[in-house]
């Protein structure tokens, strides 16, 4: 263990880096994605001005969620999302051999090579947008923040499973850069309460493609509401990440070395 | 220049065109199944604002002057017409430069603007056949959204400006590498307040008052705000109401600045090229 986290930190070190070598783009490329991520708060808060909400959620309580939106994508590209990137260049290049003969297990090396330190814009931003609105509101208990930090782990095990999940796809689909945007689109769901989807999208959410746990539960959970709908949701979490894994190892299996 | 030397050159201009959009749509019809990926994503998109609205408007009957049928036509076609005018020139020019391949380009005997638009010409008959037409059909039979324009041939022409308008603002960040080599950063920047500001993500007439008195005035509004409204019947931005004649006579006057300008800046980037990249 104490050797992963030693290559992980070493494997930090160079991506810093790397970066580094373009400073000022670095910088100005968090900015604009704090600036860029603040966009789904600023719709949220054009539609608020006109009058209309989103049922039983004030413009506060919403921001809350989108900022713990925000939070979650920006630890998750931070931390690991890089494996998608890494593996879609390498397999493009035909040069994934490379994490292949390392000494290492080839899904923990995809990740720590994958550091991306652009995303602190976006912790940045997702800090800032759950800061500024819940503190509009009623402060959370201790009890609640626990609750968050709990379920938060659970979003961030849902994104994982995502990130193999789309990096095993691009073992077969070589070189589908896309694959971001059905994230996206997938995910975008997960920017809004549950109560404004029908009851059947509210299933398919929670229990089948678990998007709501990225922030609706870790932000029900801070804001006090009811998350009783989270428990059932443990074991999906769970499953989703065993069947990610299981299709990594497969389509990693099917690897040919030929690029695309 | 006789008449028919002016036409022979204008029918070799085309030539060459069809020539450099037939070769990008055949490199690029190689990745077919990336453009079909909006089959699904499109749609998926759409599902979002239709919940987002559909809550909204539960308790409104109307906001901001649309009802909610105008809003998800407002917003299908938005969509639809992104299809058709979707533009990376920022994104290869910057390659081009920073790489140093831009130097190949200077020896041809053609502008790169010009080849990069037959490149967007043949790149977005691709969009059309595998985005375009299977999206339209999901969004007039699963969504039953109404889709025709009012104006068919007012419309037609107010998506070629769009389509023209989009390539022009794309071509003039990825003119910013010149001076910045590696421009990722402003074309991050350009390209959010291009989206924002051309109503990609909210029809323009939400945005407070004085906003939208600043966006009348910038040329993104040309690129999807003025398709999408010129397809749905009517124009109004910061309290102007304007005929369809005159909306989309006033993009063709846009379209022709922004050109003009896109060509000035352009050649002044251009004595800038080193040919070494970075």
């Amino acid at each position: 263990m104490t050797r992963l986290i030693k290559i992980y930190l070493v494997s930090l070190k160079n991506s810093f880096a790397a970066r580094m070598a373009y400073r000022g783009d670095f910088f100005l490329c968090c900015v604009l994605i704090l600036v860029s991520e603040m966009l789904v708060p600023l719709l949220t808060m054009l539609i608020y001005s006109t009058g209309a909400s989103f049922p039983g959620w004030n413009l506060a309580e919403v921001m809350v969620l989108q900022g713990v939106f925000m939070l979650a994508r920006g630890t998750a590209n931070l931390l690991f999302f890089g494996i998608v990137y890494n593996t879609l260049s390498h397999v493009r290049e035909g040069t994934y051999d490379l994490f292949m003969i390392k000494p290492v297990s080839v899904l923990f090396i995809s990740i720590a090579s994958g550091f991306e330190p652009d995303s602190i814009g976006t912790i940045a931003g997702g800090l800032l947008v759950t800061a500024v609105s819940a503190g509009q509101l009623q402060p959370p208990d201790g009890a609640d923040i626990l609750r968050f930090l709990l379920i938060f782990a659970f979003s961030l095990l849902i994104l994982f499973s995502f990130a193999v999940l789309m990096s095993a796809t691009v073992f077969k689909w070589v070189g589908n850069s896309r694959i971001y945007e059905i994230f996206d689109s997938i995910t975008s769901f997960g920017n809004y309460p549950l109560t404004i989807f029908g009851r059947t999208f509210r299933i398919i959410i929670s229990y089948i493609i678990p998007v709501s746990v990225i922030a609706f539960y870790p932000a029900s959970a801070l804001l006090g509401k009811d998350i009783s709908g989270f428990v059932p949701a443990i074991p999906v979490c769970v499953l989703f990440l065993i069947l990610s894994l299981g299709v990594w190892k497969l389509m990693l299996s099917k690897y040919t070395s030929a690029g695309g | 220049m006789s008449r028919p030397e002016a036409a022979e050159k204008v029918i070799k201009q085309i030539r060459v065109m069809k020539a450099v959009a037939f070769a990008t749509y055949k490199e690029w019809a190689a990745y077919r199944t990336h453009a079909m990926v909006s089959i699904f994503v499109g749609p998926v998109y759409f599902l979002v604002q239709y919940f987002i609205w559909n809550a909204v408007y539960a308790a409104k009957g109307s906001i901001n002057g649309l009802t909610l049928e105008q809003m998800m036509r407002y917003f299908g076609t938005a969509a639809l017409i992104n299809y058709l005018i979707m533009d990376f020139a920022d994104w290869n020019l910057q390659m081009l430069i920073h790489t140093g391949k831009y130097l190949t380009y200077m020896l041809r005997p053609m502008s790169h603007i010009y080849f990069a638009l037959s490149q967007k010409v043949g790149h977005r008959i691709l969009g059309f056949i595998f985005e375009f037409v299977p999206v339209f059909l999901i969004f007039a039979f699963v969504f039953r959204i109404p889709l025709i324009p009012a104006n068919i041939g007012y419309a037609a022409v107010s998506v070629l400006l769009g389509f023209m308008m989009m390539f022009l603002v794309d071509y003039c960040v990825g003119v910013t590498a010149f001076w910045l080599t590696r421009a990722s950063g402003i074309r991050r920047m350009f390209l959010l307040l291009r989206d924002i500001c051309s109503g990609v993500y909210l029809p323009l007439s939400f945005f407070p008052g004085t906003v939208q008195k600043v966006m009348f005035v910038l040329p993104f509004q040309f690129i999807s705000y003025v398709p999408a409204r010129v397809c749905t019947g009517t124009y109004e931005l910061a309290g102007i109401v304007l005929g369809i004649p005159q909306i989309v006579g006033i993009q063709a006057l846009a379209v022709a600045a922004m050109l003009l300008f896109t060509v000035l800046f352009s050649r002044l980037g251009n004595r800038r090229f080193t040919g070494v990249g970075a």
